[in-house]
Formats: C-alpha cells, structure tokens, sequence
C-alpha cells in the first residue's frame, strides 16, 4: 500500500515526451544509421582510391620542370622526358574559345527564358530542346560537328571544331544554371527598379544580372572545367600532335584527354609516366577552375549590408 | 585572412599562366647535339611546310617516330605529326584529305585505289615500302623459351585443331624440349588489322593446306582471345602462362614475350635483323613503275635457309601528284630523310631496315613526286 503510494508520488505530472524507445526503433534506427555510413564508405572509397593513384604515379613525373615547358616532338615513344606544354596549351585554348562562344548563347537564352519568355510556346520548346541537348553524349556531339564542319563544309580536323562540340555539351549546361540564378533574383528587386521607371532591359543589365552574376560565373567555371575533360571530341575532331601548334584553326592539334589516348598504345615506362603524369596535370587544371570558381562566387556575391 | 588566401590562389594562377604562354618549346634534343646517326651523302631539300600531318598503321609507330627524330635533325623546325590509329583510319584520312599521307600495313583496295586518286586530284597514289616489321609468334609457356614451329603447326595452333602444349606435332619439332601438359591460349587482334592480315596471309601461303580460313584484317581462326592494338595483344599473351600470340616484334620485346623459331624447311630460323633482310632481299614486287607494291607470298613461301618468312611490308601512300607545293616539298625531304638516314635506327625499334635495292627503288619513286 504504501509502495504504491510513493511511485504515485514519483509520477510525473504528465508523461515526459520522449518515451523509452522501443527495441524495434532501436534496431531500425542502427540499420538505417549503418546504411547511411556504408553509403557513404562507398562513395568515398574509390573517389580517394582514384586520387590517391593518380597522385601517387603522377606527382614525381610533373616535378620536372620539361614537364610544363616543352612538347613530346622528336620524342620516341620508349624515350623518356619532354613534357605536356602541347597538350596543356591544347586543352586551355579549346576550352576558352568554347566559353567564349557558349557563356553569350547560353546567358541571353536564359535571360530569354526567365525575363521574356514566361510560359510561351517559344520557350517551352526552348526549355525543351535543352533539355534533351543535356542528355546528348558527347560522342553523338563530336559525330554531328564531324559531319557538318568536316564533311559537309569541308574544312579539315582542327581543335576549333574540337570546340565547337564543346559548345554544343556547354551550352545546356550554362543555360540550366543561369536559368536557376536569374529565378532565384527576388521578384521585390525587380519591382522596386520598375517603381523606379527603369526600363526593363536596364533592370536585366543592371540589377538582375549583377545579382546572379556569382552563381552565373560558378556555373561557367564548372561547365568549363567539366567540357575540358571530354575525350569524345578531340578523338573524333582533332588529330594528336606531339608538338606545339599554337593554330587553332589549322593542323593537329594535343590536348591532355588526347595525349593520354594516344600514349596508351606505348607500353613503355615512359609511355606510363606521360599518361599518369597528363592525368594528375588535367586533375589539377581542372582543381584550379573550380577554385577560381569559389574565389570569382565570393568576390561577386551580392553584398548584404 | 580570407581575402589573403584569395589572393595567393590568384597569384597561383597568374604565375601559372605567365609560365605556360612564355616558355613553351618544341626542343628535345639532348644537350651534347648528337650526331650519332651518321647523315648520308644523299643530298635532302628541305623547306616547304613545316608541320606534316599523317595517320595509319600502329605497327610502324616508332619507325615514323625515329624518321622523325631523323628529319628533325636533318631540317630543323620540320615536324610530322603521326596518328597511329589504325591502317583503316589511315587509308580513310588520307583518302578524306585529311592528312598528307597515310601509313597501312596492307596496299590498297580497288575502291580505295580510286578514292585515293580522287584525292590526289586524279593522280594516282603510291604504294612506298618504307618499313619492315617483323611480326614474331609470341608466347609465354613457363620453361619453354625456344620454342620451333613451322607454318603448318601454326596454322593448326591457330585455328584450334592443336590446342595442348604437348601435342605430338608440336613435339615433332622441338626433340629433346619439355613440353608442359597444358592448354594453348590463342591471344589474337580484334580490332581489324594489317598485322593479322598479314599473318593470315602467310599461313595461307606456308601453311601446306592446314589454313583455310583465307585472310583478311579480322582474326578468322575461331579460336582464344582477342584484344585491342599491339600493345593489348602483347600485353595479354605476357600475362597469362600457355598464351601465344603474333605480334610486331618491338611489341613482343616491350612485353618481354618469348618468340618462336620458324622452321621452313631449311631448318629453324630465329628472328634476327640479318634473317629479315635475308627473306626482303628475296621479293619480287608485283606494282609497275614507282608504285612498289610487293609480291609477299614470295617472301612467306619462302624456303631459303637462314630468312625468316613472317614479316610485314607497311606502305605510305602518297599522292605521285596532286599536292600543293609546300606540302609535296616537304613530304619528299621527309620521305627522303626516312628512306636514308630514318633507316639507320631502325633495328633498335624493332624494324628491319630496307636493303640497298630497294633503298634505290624508294628514292627514284620518291624524286618522282611532284
């Protein structure tokens, strides 16, 4: 009796929120937890498997001084030295005359697609034709400039029609991204231009653009980070120079996709070296833009106070 | 703080930027300018453009690659540019236009030969023997490393009517070896080549009747394994034991491949310079005038002691005319070049190089290039 009496003295008033659990939570709640590392094991695993071969087999090659300075011309394939100049010049050219003619084409059409475009016929079939030039192999993209610049207009393998694939995977990609800047510019911005009586192409220039101009240039880097790895169209476009062509109109031309490409048909250590070496070198090009990516997104991020 | 760390990365860049547009160079010779090729009395004119353009056959990669180290130092700032993506891909560029001339390991078809004149705007195209490539039969059999077979077993081995080690017919050429219990693994080329044609074509021509699968740039035997280019084939057969393949011989020497004796009835004969030269000598060429098109069953067929019969012609071809100018200047000093001094590196490449007669033969077709 009195037993009984104390516990109901200890009772709570009201019963606390958070119950024991149960043991089936429990184990639902282990399994879950447990899925989610694993998940994640298996994500990073060979992301830090691949960093760390490329590193590992890469690094002492690209130590070398030659390695950024010269090109591979004169070079037997079992002889070692010489470097990527070629190729690193190859890659950076093609992928900045590919931005330069992407980034106008892919932010007038977004700004189309936000600003004017509304729910037109014009720019659903616009958002359309996106969408599924996103989903384009480059391979199909490399065929298509084959069979237009090459075949049909006539003129011959070159790293600019190397580019002009490029343009073709980029430009989806910088039209998405821009599209999803300029939509999240608050609408209260541009009204309050227009309550100002500027007019509205002003407003796109003035203050809706420089608003998502840090997401805008995030996206151009990454996009140009991501078409300088293609392989797919300096294969099919542009024929392998083991020396410098600085003409990007004419003649073959390396890139750093190309050169591995080409240097996997020599089983010597030097052909090895070349590889990896170009490999860790298109790594870190690549790391570079991204990095300029983040420092150019917070330079230009709108200022708040 | 954060800005500074910016600015370093900035500063990363603009470092790198400054070093990769200010000191790019093409100069690869090695400090001391070596002479060590010896350069030849046969007078090269060069000039004209200045960097060629050419694509084909993987097999005579490295030769082109040391004709080019030749022609560098014979024309400096001359260059070549050689895709090595194939003799089909070759003939095809070539043939497109798109390069200035093309490598194959096989001469061309009909309808090529006519397309070939298209472009060469209506000239014919040249077939130019300016490589010789031993292809080795390659194997990897652990205990085994002199090994002799002949055409005939070959060709059994490679269209699987032989398929042990210590078949009897195997045995019957290599008395006193001890041959292991296990089973042949053919490696072969899958994508289409002129070194499988090559060797189809000598089976066909040696083999005494045992094949008749015909020949052809795709492996037609029907048995084992295949794998892509030289380097794949070789590097397949180097890592499995009991694997035998037939390959270039510098790709058989990369992967450290034993290579078979060829016995062709004159006793075995094992794959040297000296017994390459010895069955080119013996060639007769079957193309008129200065296209060299050569009559290689005169060379697999062969029975003359001390030649060994398996080896592969890999032709340029090349426009007799119809080039502009600049380009045929250059083409000729480049052909020049690789049929004089080019030959001289050959044998540490792994190539025969081309004896005196035909040397000749080469010049006078090249000189007539217009």
């Amino acid at each position: 009796m009195t037993t009984t009496q104390t516990a109901d003295l200890n009772r709570l008033a009201t019963p606390p929120t958070f119950q024991s659990v149960s043991t089936a939570r429990k184990i639902k709640n282990g399994v879950a937890t447990a899925l989610v590392y694993l998940a994640f094991l298996i994500a990073v695993v060979p992301l830090v498997w691949v960093l760390y071969t490329v590193i590992q087999r890469g690094f002492p090659v690209i130590l070398d001084i030659d390695w950024w300075q010269k090109s591979l011309s004169g070079l037997l394939s079992r002889q070692q030295g010489g470097g990527v100049y070629h190729a690193i010049y190859g890659t950076l050219v093609q992928g900045l005359v590919c931005g330069l003619i992407s980034v106008p084409i892919g932010l007038f059409v977004a700004v189309y697609l936000v600003e004017y475009g509304g729910r037109s016929k014009l720019a659903k079939a616009t958002t359309f034709m996106v969408d599924i030039l996103t989903g384009v192999p480059s391979i199909v993209a490399a065929l298509f400039i084959y069979s237009l610049w090459i075949t049909t207009f006539g003129f011959g393998r070159s790293g600019f029609a190397v580019s002009l694939a490029l343009v073709l995977l980029m430009v989806p990609v910088i039209v998405r991204t821009t599209e999803e800047m300029l939509k999240i510019v608050p609408d209260e911005l541009r009204e309050a231009s227009y309550a100002l009586g500027v007019p509205k192409w002003k407003t796109i220039v003035k203050i809706v653009i420089p608003t998502a101009l840090s997401g805008i240039l995030t996206g151009v880097m990454l996009a140009l980070a991501r078409v300088m790895g293609e392989t797919a169209p300096v294969l099919v476009l542009a024929a392998y120079a083991p020396f410098i062509n600085y003409n990007l109109f004419d003649g073959p031309m390396a890139s750093l996709p190309l050169l591995m490409t080409a240097e996997r048909n020599n089983p010597t250590q030097a052909g090895f070296e070349r590889i990896w070496g170009a490999a860790i070198t298109l790594v870190l090009i690549i790391t570079l833009f991204n990095l300029l990516a983040t420092v150019i997104s917070r330079w230009l991020a709108p200022k708040t106070k | 703080m954060k800005t500074k760390r910016h600015g370093a990365v900035i500063g990363l860049i603009a470092a790198g930027a400054l070093l990769l547009t200010a000191c790019g160079s093409d100069n690869n010779a090695p400090a001391g300018g070596s002479a060590a090729t010896g350069t030849s009395s046969t007078p090269v004119e060069c000039g004209g453009k200045s960097k060629l353009n050419a694509e084909g056959s993987t097999a005579q990669k490295n030769a082109i690659d040391t004709f080019i180290q030749a022609y560098q130092q014979r024309c400096p700032g001359s260059d070549v540019a050689y895709n090595a993506s194939g003799s089909g891909a070759g003939v095809k560029n070539f043939n497109g236009g798109q390069v200035d001339f093309g490598g194959s390991d096989s001469p061309l078809k009909a309808d090529e030969v006519t397309k070939a004149a298209e472009r060469c705007q209506g000239n014919p195209a040249w077939h130019l023997p300016l490589v010789f490539g031993p292809v080795a039969i390659g194997y990897k059999l652990e205990g085994v490393t002199d090994l002799v077979l002949n055409g005939e077993v070959t060709a059994k081995i490679f269209n699987g009517a032989v398929k042990k080690w210590n078949d009897p017919a195997i045995a019957a050429l290599n008395s006193g070896a001890s041959l292991p219990d296990k089973d042949i693994k053919v490696v072969y080329r899958s994508d289409e080549s002129g070194t499988t044609d090559n060797f189809q074509l000598y089976l066909q021509a040696a083999s005494k009747g045992a094949w008749t699968q015909g020949a052809g740039k795709q492996f037609k035997g029907g048995v084992g394994e295949g794998k892509e280019k030289s380097a794949g084939v070789a590097q397949a057969a180097g890592s499995v034991d009991g694997a035998i393949t037939y390959v270039e011989l510098s790709s058989a020497q990369d992967n450290k491949l034993s290579m078979a004796r060829i016995d062709t009835g004159s006793g075995p004969v094992e794959l040297t310079t000296e017994t390459v030269g010895k069955a080119i000598d013996g060639a007769t060429v079957k193309g008129s005038g200065n296209d060299i098109v050569l009559d290689l069953n005169s060379i697999y067929a062969t029975t003359a002691s001390g030649a060994y019969p398996l080896l592969l012609a890999t032709y340029e071809i090349v426009c007799s005319k119809g080039y502009d100018a600049d380009t045929a200047k250059a083409v000729k000093a480049f052909l020049t070049v690789a049929a004089t001094d080019g030959q001289a590196g050959l044998a540490d490449a792994g190539y025969a190089p081309v004896p005196k007669p035909f040397q000749d033969k080469l010049l006078t077709a090249i000189k007539a290039i217009a």
